[in-house]
C-alpha cells in the first residue's frame, strides 16, 4: 500500500513539471536538440576512432558502441528520475526545506524524485531501441540478457546512491551544483570501458567510486564477460552503496540548520 | 583605461570570493583531461603507432594543450549576461558611464587570467604524475602564429557568446538554453576541445571548417603542433580574422535591435 501511495505522489509531483515543459516549445526543442547533438557527436567520435584503430582496450566497434549506449541509457534514465537533485540548493539556502520536512512523506523521496525531466523521458525509448539493436549483434544468451537487465537496474540503484550522497553533501556544505557536475564527470569516465584506465584508478572506479559496476559491468555481462560471482558482487556493492548513502543522508539531516527560514 | 583596470581587479577579487566554486570548476577541467589522457594512451599503447596523423607525443600534447587553451578561451564571466537580460538587470549597466562590451571583455579577461594561472599549475602537476612524451614547437614562426591564433580565438569566442546571448532579447526563456546548445554543446565539440577534429572523415572536416568553431581550439593546436604547412597557417589566420569582422557586424546589428525590443521585464 505504501508503494502505491508513493507512486501516486510521484505522479502528482511530476505532472507539474512535465506539462509546463511540454508547453515551452523553445526550451523543449533546444534542450532536446542539444542532447541529441551531444549523443551523435560522442557516438560519431567512438565510431570513427574505432574505424581508425579497429580496437579499444581489446573491444571491437560494436562492443565499444554498446558500452557507450549503456552509459547513455543509465545516465539518461537517472537524469529523468533524479533531476530534482539539481534544484535542491535553493531549498537549503532559503530554509524552505523546512516545508518539505513537514509533509507526510519521505523528504528524501521529495528532493530526489520530485521533478522528473521530460526531455530525458523522450530520449529513453530510442535509446532502448539502440541498446536492443547493438546488443543483439553481440549474440547474447538468455542468461546474459537477464544479467544485463538486472545489472542495469543495479546501476540505477548505484546512481540513486550517488545522488543521495550529493544531496547529503548539499545539506552539509550548501554546495550542490558543482558536486553533482563532478559526479557527472566521474560518471563520464565510464563512457568508455573502464579497462582503458590503469591501476589504481581502475580499482577505484570499480570498488570505491563504483562507476565501473554501474555502467561497464552490465555491458560486459551481456557480452558474457562477467561470471555469476561478479554479478553477485555487483549487487552486493549496490546494496552497500545505497545503505551507506541513506546513513549519510540521515546524518546530514542532523546538520540541517534551517538557516534563512 | 583606469576604470577598466579597476573592473579587472574587482572581478578578480570576486572570483576569489567563491573559492569552492572555482576549485570545483578546475577539478572538472582536470577530470576531462584525465579521461582524454587515458583514452589516448590506450589507443597509443604501442608508442611507435601513428593514428589520424598523430604520434603518441603529438596527441598527448594536444590533450595536455587543451588544459591551458580551454582555460584561456572558454573561461568567461559573460556567461551571466543572458540571465541579466531575461531578469531585466541589464538596465543597471546601460545607465553606467562605460562600454557594456568593454566591461564584459574586461571581466572575461580577469577570469581568463586566473584560470590560465591555475591551468599552468595543473599542467605541471599532471605532467609530473603521468610523465607524457610531449612535443615542443621550436619554430619561432609557428609559435608566433600560434600566439596570434589564440588572441583571435579569444575575440571570436567573445563575439560568438554575445551573438548567442542576443537571442535572450526575443526569447527570454532561452537564457540558459541558448548557452547550453551553442556554447556547451556545439562550441565544445566543433572547437575540437573534446577530441581532435581530424579523426572525422574529410567531408565532415570540410563542413566544420565552414564554421568559425575550429578556429577556437583545434586550429591553434594544429598550428602549435606544426601539422599545417605555413602558407595554410596564414590563410587560416586570415579566415579567422574575417570571421571576427563578419560576426562583429552581425553582433552589432543584433544587439542594437535587441536593445530596441528590450523591455526590462522583471524590473
Amino acid at each position: 500500500m505504501r508503494i502505491l501511495y508513493y507512486i501516486k505522489v510521484w505522479w502528482l509531483m511530476n505532472i507539474k513539471y512535465i506539462l509546463p515543459t511540454l508547453w515551452h516549445n523553445w526550451t523543449l526543442a533546444v534542450f532536446l536538440v542539444g542532447k541529441i547533438i551531444r549523443f551523435v557527436f560522442f557516438g560519431g567520435f567512438i565510431f570513427f576512432l574505432l574505424k581508425g584503430t579497429n580496437t579499444l582496450a581489446g573491444y571491437n566497434l560494436t562492443q565499444a558502441l554498446f558500452f557507450y549506449l549503456t552509459f547513455f541509457l543509465i545516465d539518461t534514465t537517472s537524469q529523468f528520475l533524479f533531476r530534482e537533485v539539481y534544484r535542491f540548493r535553493p531549498y537549503i539556502i532559503s530554509g524552505s526545506f523546512d516545508l518539505i520536512l513537514l509533509k507526510p512523506m519521505s523528504p528524501l523521496f521529495r528532493v530526489l524524485m520530485g521533478g522528473a525531466d521530460v526531455i530525458d523521458l523522450i530520449t529513453i525509448p530510442p535509446l532502448i531501441y539502440l541498446v536492443f539493436h547493438y546488443g543483439s549483434q553481440l549474440s547474447p544468451s538468455t542468461l546474459t540478457i537477464a544479467f544485463y537487465i538486472l545489472l542495469v537496474l543495479n546501476g540505477l540503484l548505484l546512481a540513486a546512491a550517488f545522488h543521495i550522497t550529493v544531496l547529503a553533501m548539499g545539506i552539509i556544505t550548501l554546495e550542490i551544483d558543482h558536486t553533482v557536475m563532478i559526479y557527472r564527470d566521474l560518471e563520464s569516465l565510464a563512457r568508455f570501458p573502464i579497462d582503458i584506465y590503469r591501476q589504481p584508478l581502475r580499482g577505484i572506479l570499480t570498488y570505491f567510486i563504483p562507476i565501473g559496476m554501474m555502467i561497464t559491468v552490465p555491458a560486459k555481462a551481456l557480452m558474457g564477460l562477467v561470471s555469476p560471482s561478479g554479478v553477485l558482487l555487483s549487487f552486493l556493492i549496490g546494496v552497500v552503496a545505497i545503505f551507506l548513502s541513506l546513513r549519510f543522508w540521515n546524518f546530514a539531516l542532523t546538520k540541517y540548520t534551517s538557516a534563512s527560514s | 583605461m583606469k576604470k577598466y583596470l579597476s573592473i579587472f581587479n574587482i572581478s578578480l577579487s570576486q572570483e576569489f570570493a567563491y573559492k569552492m566554486n572555482f576549485v570545483m570548476w578546475r577539478v572538472r577541467n582536470v577530470l576531462h583531461v584525465v579521461i582524454a589522457y587515458y583514452l589516448w594512451t590506450t589507443v597509443f599503447a604501442d608508442p611507435g603507432r601513428t593514428v589520424f596523423g598523430y604520434d603518441q607525443a603529438k596527441i598527448l600534447t594536444y590533450v595536455f594543450g587543451t588544459i591551458i587553451i580551454r582555460a584561456v578561451i572558454f573561461s568567461a564571466r559573460s556567461v551571466d549576461v543572458p540571465q541579466e537580460i531575461s531578469e531585466g538587470s541589464l538596465t543597471n549597466y546601460l545607465v553606467r558611464p562605460m562600454g557594456y562590451f568593454k566591461y564584459w571583455f574586461t571581466r572575461d579577461a580577469s577570469s581568463k587570467f586566473l584560470n590560465f594561472a591555475f591551468s599552468i599549475a595543473e599542467f605541471g602537476i599532471l605532467a609530473a604524475i603521468f610523465r607524457p612524451p610531449l612535443f615542443f614547437q621550436t619554430n619561432i614562426l609557428y609559435l608566433l602564429a600560434f600566439l596570434a591564433s589564440i588572441i583571435i580565438a579569444n575575440y571570436l569566442i567573445f563575439v560568438i557568446r554575445f551573438i548567442v546571448t542576443s537571442v535572450t532579447f526575443w526569447i527570454p526563456e532561452l537564457a540558459w538554453g541558448g548557452q547550453f546548445l551553442f556554447m556547451v554543446i556545439v562550441t565544445e565539440f566543433l572547437s575540437g576541445s573534446i577530441f581532435p577534429l581530424d579523426i572525422f572523415p574529410a567531408t565532415w572536416q570540410t563542413i566544420f571548417y565552414y564554421t568559425p568553431f575550429p578556429y577556437l581550439i583545434f586550429f591553434p593546436l594544429q598550428v602549435y603542433l606544426g601539422k599545417i604547412p605555413f602558407p595554410q597557417v596564414l590563410s587560416g589566420i586570415a579566415i579567422s580574422v574575417v570571421w571576427s569582422f563578419a560576426l562583429s557586424i552581425i553582433l552589432r546589428s543584433l544587439w542594437n535591435k535587441g536593445l530596441k525590443s528590450y523591455e526590462a521585464i522583471g524590473r
